[in-house]
């Protein structure tokens, strides 16, 4: 987290710097069926966060010692492209990609059905092209859809998104200038139709009541997310 | 990258079909795919494109640094040019350190642009000796359906030619446009069932024998050559390619000056 | 979204309402089978997959709009060989696992040690999947009517989905393609499918399929995104 400062980042109307309310999401765009080569994909913007995901398999899993007998592995990686942040992102090996790609494994391994495909291996490509704040939820996000599209059969999809606080006020989705100045991140990974959570990140200080109400933004935002992951999916279809 | 497995009937298939002089997807010989290409894709990039032939779908996106000259250059900036073929872009691409197919990628291009000259590294220069400008240009596979090298060096000097120096960010003055003064293109052909053809496929470079990279400046000028893969080809052969190169990398400079 | 209203028609508009995404609620699961792509979760009945809804009796499945190929014993594939030992033949299916083939229920006659000189990697074989173990061992055979290796014409892939639309109600549509090419054309269960004949034939069918995988994206692109 930034720290605290003395930037002014609400207004006295509490209107955000880019106008949103507390509660607010940016402008999220899902499409499917953007990287013909794959299985299945997903293209997101998040506010000018972009990403793309391509899911190939399941597949049979190669080296045979990562083989599991009873179900598939998944193979999952989170990378950010060179070009995607204001100071060019090095490629190679990078401890914080290696982290998000575990977290978001272990959330996605959570609802597919893995022990439909003992002995495969489904791997899941996150390509963050464009950074804003927030490329984790978007990765999550966009690799349940991307999955969905491949037809790798899953228990709910995943809606992934973060609240946090700035100027000791709690609001939903934080962008870049404030996640700069943010005082606390808190990310979720939520089942829609159970509510129930599978991915569960959080850094910061924040009150119990403060958290509370970061919780709840982010339970009314993936409710919101998951009509559009729907709406893509269904191509506009009822 | 995992060796795919190459069928036999494949093989057989694009013989005959070159025997009929036909194509796999229906082209003639010489015949590209469409070409679509968008500028200023990447908000963070400080130029940026989007290059989309058939499948196959790249970006490249540039980014500046502030460098302290090499010595025995102390008033010059400097370019370099990386491909990343990450497995998003295909089944046979695989993550961990750069595989020797993107790195000759990265290479070719970046030596088609380098010795086209198109760069005045001297204007890079900010304090001779003390601080110049390096240019980074980054080539990144979304889908590879083939012919990822003229792809990448399209996208790449069409995010150069609209790229912006970041100059107030760096406190170095005012931003202004790189400015690019010339326009390389780069144009393969590959061997499939014994005859060059041009801008293969993925099938057709599964099938394929050996490739063969002409990179072009404005004139005619030769920037880069490369041959990859197994495989023997004749003087005359290249002949005919050298001739189909000065045809083709006009058509796509066009292409790129009607942006 | 007038679009979507004006040349859709009644019929489209029916089917719209049975297109479903993961996690989906499909309803009360008393009195009703899940079948593939649905589960049962505490009493309910679930998607688990994006496709389109049918009802058959009382099973609920989902047919998928993408999906990748399952072996099932019975099932007749196109494989390539991938490998080889004394004795056996590794077959690549387009599956999620690869099979093999022992020698003994290779083509005629091998020699132990000599798979190779029969079929080599990269060849190409008509087999009949014969059983898939729980853990998704799986064994291919070639023993049996019309099962051999492919020595010419060529291959080309569908998605395992569009096998239906291809060979059409009572294989009309196959025929009709058939004749129309003058090619011996074989369609597998693993979405690949076997064109014999002359050029010109190939290349026909060839036209025809991406006609059809062109059409047959059920989503129509655009909107909002």
């Amino acid at each position: 987290m930034g720290g605290y400062g003395d930037v002014q980042m609400i207004d006295e109307n509490g209107k955000r710097v880019d106008g949103r309310g507390p509660g607010d999401l940016r402008d999220i765009t899902i499409e499917t069926d953007v990287v013909p080569v794959a299985d299945g994909s997903c293209r997101m913007t998040w506010g000018t966060n972009e990403v793309i995901v391509a899911v190939y398999g399941p597949m049979e899993c190669h080296p045979r010692k990562l083989q599991r007998q009873d179900r598939a592995v998944l193979d999952v990686a989170y990378n950010m492209a060179p070009f995607s942040t204001t100071d060019r992102m090095r490629p190679g090996f990078n401890r914080r990609s290696r982290e998000i790609s575990k977290v978001t494994k272990d959330a996605l391994e959570s609802v597919v059905l893995l022990e439909l495909y003992p002995r495969s291996k489904i791997r899941i490509s996150i390509e963050v092209l464009s950074a804003e704040a927030g490329t984790r939820c978007v990765g999550l996000t966009a690799a349940s859809v991307a999955l969905a599209d491949a037809g790798v059969p899953m228990t709910d999809m995943v809606v992934s998104v973060a609240s946090g606080k700035i100027n000791d006020v709690v609001v939903c989705d934080l962008n870049k200038e404030e996640d700069n100045y943010g005082e606390a991140d808190l990310p979720m990974g939520i089942l829609p139709n159970s509510g129930q959570l599978v991915f569960l990140q959080m850094d910061g200080d924040l009150s119990q009541e403060e958290f509370n109400q970061a919780w709840q933004y982010n339970m009314d935002a993936a409710q919101m997310i998951h009509n559009f992951m729907v709406d893509s999916l269904k191509g506009g279809e009822a | 990258m995992a060796i795919p497995l190459v069928p036999k009937l494949l093989r057989a298939h694009l013989a005959e079909l070159a025997e009929n002089d036909a194509r796999i997807d229906g082209r003639q010989q010489w015949e590209g795919r469409d070409v679509e290409i968008e500028t200023s894709v990447l908000p963070r990039a400080e130029g940026s494109a989007r290059v989309r032939m058939g499948d196959t779908i790249v970006f490249a996106g540039v980014k500046f640094q502030i460098m302290k000259p090499y010595s025995d250059r102390p008033n010059q900036g400097g370019l370099m040019c990386s491909a990343e073929i990450r497995p998003v872009a295909g089944r046979n691409w695989e993550s961990g350190p750069p595989s020797p197919e993107s790195i000759e990628l990265g290479r070719v291009v970046d030596r088609g642009i380098r010795e086209s000259g198109c760069i005045d590294v001297d204007a890079l220069c900010i304090i001779p000796g003390e601080k110049a400008w390096q240019v980074i240009l980054d080539l990144f596979a979304i889908s590879d359906d083939g012919n990822l090298f003229d792809a990448f060096a399209l996208a790449g000097i069409a995010a150069l030619r609209n790229a912006v120096v970041p100059a107030e960010r760096f406190e170095v003055g005012e931003d202004y446009s790189l400015g690019v003064s010339k326009t390389p293109i780069m144009c393969s052909y590959h061997k499939v069932g014994d005859r060059f053809v041009y801008d293969a496929c993925g099938r057709e470079e599964l099938g394929g024998d050996e490739r063969i990279h002409i990179t072009l400046g404005d004139d005619d000028h030769v920037h880069s050559l490369q041959k990859g893969l197994k495989g023997i080809f004749s003087t005359e052969e290249f002949t005919e390619i050298m001739g189909r190169a000065q045809e083709r990398s006009k058509e796509i400079r066009d292409i790129l000056d009607s942006l | 979204m007038s679009k979507k209203n004006g040349a859709g028609g009644p019929r489209d508009r029916g089917r719209a309402q049975s297109l479903v995404v993961p996690g989906q609620d499909l309803g009360e699961s008393e009195g009703q089978e899940a079948g593939h792509g649905v589960i049962v979760m505490e009493g309910r009945l679930r998607a688990t997959k994006n496709g389109r809804i049918r009802n058959q009796g009382s099973t609920v499945s989902i047919e998928p709009l993408h999906t990748r190929y399952i072996p099932r014993p019975g099932d007749l594939a196109i494989g390539y060989i991938e490998g080889c030992t004394n004795n056996i033949w590794f077959v690549e299916l387009g599956a999620p696992f690869n099979a093999i083939l022992p020698m003994s229920l290779g083509p005629g006659k091998v020699e132990f040690g000599g798979t190779r000189s029969v079929m080599d990697v990269g060849e190409t074989i008509l087999c009949r999947v014969q059983e898939v173990e729980e853990t998704h061992s799986s064994v291919v055979t070639m023993k049996g009517m019309g099962l051999r290796k492919i020595r010419s014409g060529v291959i080309e892939e569908i998605d395992p989905h569009l096998l239906g639309r291809l060979i059409g109600k009572g294989g009309e549509s196959l025929k009709r393609l058939k004749e129309d090419a003058e090619c011996r054309v074989i369609v597998a269960d693993n979405g690949r499918m076997w064109i014999d004949g002359d050029l010109d034939g190939i290349l026909e069918v060839r036209r025809q399929l991406d006609l059809m995988t062109v059409e047959s994206r059920p989503i129509p692109v655009g909107g909002g995104h």
